[in-house]
Order: C-alpha cells, then sequence, then structure tokens
C-alpha cells in the first residue's frame, strides 16, 4: 500500500485496487466504523451573532480611543455625551434595579414591596424598582409568571408582546418567542396587545401564537397547572409544548421526520422526566430516544 | 444563476475590507471555521471566542492593508499565533449529530456498546497530538480540504496527509486497546 493511505481513503482518493486489497485486511472493518461515527461529529455550538455584537463593540471602543488624541475642546464635548449616557443609564437601572432569574429546571418566589407574590417559573426572568414602587408598580417579565397582587394602585405588568394592567387580583402571564398568553383567576385584568385592548374577567384566559389571537374558558379561582408541577396546553402547537419541556428539565431536544405545528392538547409532569416523555409522546403519536442530555423526538417512517 | 454568482464574486473582489458589508461577509464566512479550529486545538470555548474577537479586530485595523482574497488566511494565521504555547490544552468535548435512519428498538446492548465506543473514541482524540487533533476534526466536521487545511496549519499537503493517516491508526489502536 502507498504512504499515508488511509488519509487517501478517507478522501476517495485511493485507487480501485488499493481499496479492494485494504478492504480484505483485517483492520478495514474497524477504519470504516471510525469514519462512519465521525462522520456524524459536531463541534460545540457557535453564537455567531453573540461574536458579532462583541466584535462590533469592542470596534467602537477602540474607535473612541482615538478620538481622545484629538484636540481638547473636542475630547470634552466627547466627555460630556459620555457622562449623559451614563447617567441616563444610572436613572434608567435606578428604576428596573432589581432583577431575578430563573435557570432551566428552576423556580422562584418573590415577594414584592407591597406583600403582591410573584412565582416564576422555569427560564424567565423578572425587573422592578423597589425604590419607586410606591409610585410606580411595574413589572418587566420575560418568560412566565403568575402574580397575586394586593389590592391598591394600578399593577402593570410589562412584555414586549403586550401590558397587562390590574388593580389587585390573580393572574398568570407567560411571554415566549412567538408566544403570548395571559389567564385571569381573580378579579379583572386589561391587557394591552398590540395598540389593542382586551378586558379579560376571571376564569378567561387570552392566548397569542404567531400573532394569532383567540380566548378560552379556564377554572375561576384556580391556579395554574404548572404551581403544582404540571405544565397543559389545550389546542397549543407541539413547537411550544417541547419548548416547555426543554425548560422544565433543562435538556436539548432535537426532531425528525415530525411535524412541530401539530397541535396538542393535554399535560405533562414538571417533576417525572420519563413520564413527562410519555405523556408528550403518546398523544401526539410520535416516538423518541434519549442520549445524555438530549432528547431525540421522530416519527417511524410509514 | 452561474452568471450572477461570478459578478457578485468579482464585485466583491473589487471591494475593500475596510466596507462594512465585505467586512461582515467575511465574518460570517469564516469566524465558525475560526472558533472550531480554536476549539479543536484547546478545549476551551471562551478561548475560542476570543480568538475569533481577536483576529477579526487585527483584520479591521489592517484592512486597507489586506485585500478581500487574502482576508480568510490572514485571520486563519492570526488565530494561529495568538494563543500559541500560552495556554494549556482542556478536554475537546465533542456532540453527535442524530443518525439520519434512526434503528427503532435497538437492543440496550447495542446502545450501551455504541456509548462505549463513543467515549472511546473520546479518549483517543484527546490523546491525539495537538496538530493530529486539529487536522482530523477540521476534516471529518467541518469538511475541509487537506490543501486548505495545509494552508491554515501553514504546511505542506503532504504533512496534513501524514498526520490524517497518523490519526486514523492512533485512533483505532486506541479504540481497540492495540
Amino acid at each position: 500500500m502507498q504512504e499515508n493511505y488511509l488519509a487517501k481513503w478517507l478522501n476517495n482518493e485511493l485507487p480501485e485496487e488499493e481499496v479492494a486489497q485494504f478492504k480484505e485486511s483485517k483492520e478495514y472493518a474497524s477504519y470504516k466504523k471510525l469514519r462512519d461515527v465521525t462522520d456524524r461529529l459536531t463541534a460545540p455550538e457557535f453564537d455567531m451573532d453573540k461574536a458579532w455584537n462583541n466584535l462590533n463593540n469592542r470596534k467602537s471602543l477602540q474607535e473612541s480611543k482615538v478620538i481622545k488624541l484629538n484636540p481638547f475642546k473636542k475630547y470634552l464635548s466627547i466627555a460630556a455625551a459620555v457622562v449623559l449616557v451614563f447617567t441616563a443609564s444610572y436613572f434608567y437601572y435606578a428604576n428596573l434595579n432589581e432583577k431575578v432569574y430563573t435557570q432551566y429546571a428552576e423556580r422562584a418566589e418573590v415577594v414584592l414591596p407591597d406583600a403582591s407574590e410573584i412565582q416564576l417559573n422555569a427560564g424567565s426572568k423578572i425587573s422592578y424598582s423597589k425604590k419607586k414602587w410606591d409610585s410606580k408598580r411595574d413589572v418587566a417579565l420575560d418568560g412566565e409568571a403568575f402574580f397575586k397582587v394586593a389590592k391598591g394602585k394600578r399593577f402593570t405588568v410589562t412584555t414586549d408582546n403586550g401590558t397587562v394592567t390590574v388593580l389587585g387580583t390573580q393572574f398568570n402571564v407567560e411571554n415566549r418567542k412567538d408566544y403570548f398568553e395571559v389567564a385571569c383567576y381573580e378579579g379583572l385584568v386589561s391587557v394591552q396587545h398590540n395598540n389593542e385592548e382586551i378586558k379579560l374577567p376571571a376564569g378567561n384566559a387570552l392566548i397569542v401564537v404567531k400573532g394569532e389571537m383567540r380566548t378560552m374558558e379556564i377554572p375561576k379561582n384556580g391556579e395554574p397547572s404548572w404551581l403544582s408541577n404540571e405544565s397543559s396546553f389545550k389546542s397549543i402547537p407541539l413547537k411550544f409544548v417541547l419548548d416547555e419541556f426543554k425548560r422544565q428539565f433543562n435538556m436539548e431536544i432535537s426532531t425528525q421526520n415530525i411535524d412541530t405545528d401539530q397541535l396538542f392538547t393535554g399535560s405533562f409532569s414538571n417533576t417525572d422526566r420519563d413520564l413527562a416523555l410519555k405523556s408528550i409522546s403518546a398523544p401526539s403519536q410520535i416516538k423518541f430516544k434519549l442520549e445524555g442530555k438530549t432528547v431525540l423526538f421522530y416519527a417511524e417512517a410509514p | 444563476m452561474k452568471k450572477i454568482k461570478k459578478e457578485g464574486l468579482k464585485a466583491t473582489n473589487e471591494e475593500h475590507v475596510c466596507k462594512d458589508e465585505v467586512y461582515a461577509s467575511i465574518f460570517s464566512n469564516y469566524s465558525k471555521t475560526v472558533f472550531n479550529y480554536i476549539y479543536y486545538k484547546f478545549g476551551n470555548e471562551e478561548k475560542a471566542y476570543d480568538v475569533v474577537q481577536e483576529a477579526f479586530i487585527k483584520l479591521w485595523e489592517n484592512c486597507s492593508k489586506v485585500s478581500p482574497e487574502k482576508a480568510k488566511s490572514y485571520v486563519y494565521t492570526i488565530a494561529n499565533n495568538l494563543y500559541l504555547n500560552v495556554i494549556k490544552a482542556e478536554k475537546v468535548r465533542l456532540k453527535y449529530a442524530p443518525e439520519s435512519n434512526p434503528v427503532v428498538n435497538e437492543s440496550p446492548d447495542f446502545l450501551m456498546e455504541e456509548q462505549e465506543y463513543k467515549d472511546k473514541l473520546e479518549r483517543a482524540l484527546q490523546a491525539l497530538p495537538e496538530n493530529q487533533r486539529t487536522t482530523f476534526l477540521l476534516n471529518r466536521i467541518d469538511g475541509k480540504k487537506y490543501a486548505e487545511i495545509a494552508d491554515m496549519e501553514g504546511v505542506s499537503v503532504k504533512a496534513i496527509e501524514k498526520r490524517m493517516h497518523l490519526a486514523l491508526k492512533s485512533l483505532r489502536e486506541q479504540i481497540e486497546g492495540i
């Protein structure tokens, strides 16, 4: 065999006779296995957007360094601008200074200055100002949370999908990518979504999936099911169900041959992973396979 | 279709790396390779992100001196020189794409054997000399041709073939415990 024949073989450059000869050898099977398995190797995920943003921050920092060498007057105006930005951001952050995050597979309970309570579901984030709480009851939410609001002044939950305003009540807000849900359990809430105001009395929920809005009835004086460790869905695209699974169990998900837009009605346990997997796969008639921290959902070929 | 592509290419060749669009397209074409390249060497994602940033900052600072055709080997060279001999290699962790035709109802024995094989492969990759591992993974994961890897590493194609050959040989020996 020629020099470096393994490299040539891997690159399909080995002449036919030599390939035949190589296939006869006892090592061939193990090299073929090695080739097949390494064919499926993948590198860690590269977050190109993050790298690009960091690079641009660095670039603008370096450009401002260059400006510093210019005449003093110009330097002064830049300094003034910098002070202004810092002051503005100080006031901005002073208004939103308290932050609470939950990681995947984590929950948190927050008690606000007026004894209102917030339960934070997995993979969520809230921020509010402790200092100005008395004059402004405003919470920014990214993710899902259940609110028990003490009676008092206007209470506002701000999300990038819309704003929810109440006086004193119990309600749940879920704000995820392409998904916005507000469920009112007690009292009355007002939801501002796409410049439209919707009044939601107790026992009603509003769901916006990919821009499509619908309302449905829910039990009055109840609680969202996730507080009793269960995630429930009523005619929700499977995609969002899988996302919630990912958040509850901190697992990676991949899918193969399945339609993640198909609607799912049912619930899964947030504490028993194997049971949850069965609750998701059985009604949707799909299969799953566990591999370390990844679950593959797939459909059998017809 | 072909014609449009050709014209597009010509247009970029005449343009300058200092132009935002040209710079951005160089970044989107090569940043992932730089990231993977450094990761295979040192097994540290954070350092790999740092190197991407350093390499592209250098390209930006010298954008008027580097032609778009040379930009690729420029960032590879910078990346290559940055952490040379400075950081200690850590464990390179890789994942597997799911099989295109998954076999349903695989026996537990089979699955366990597969897992054992993957574990052995991981250890064997770890045990390879850095230059063999980097070469091998750039070819297997990123599908880089031997000539391109030779360019990145600043050695001949023959040397890359040697590394591939030796890498395959020692991986097999290590996995089978020879």
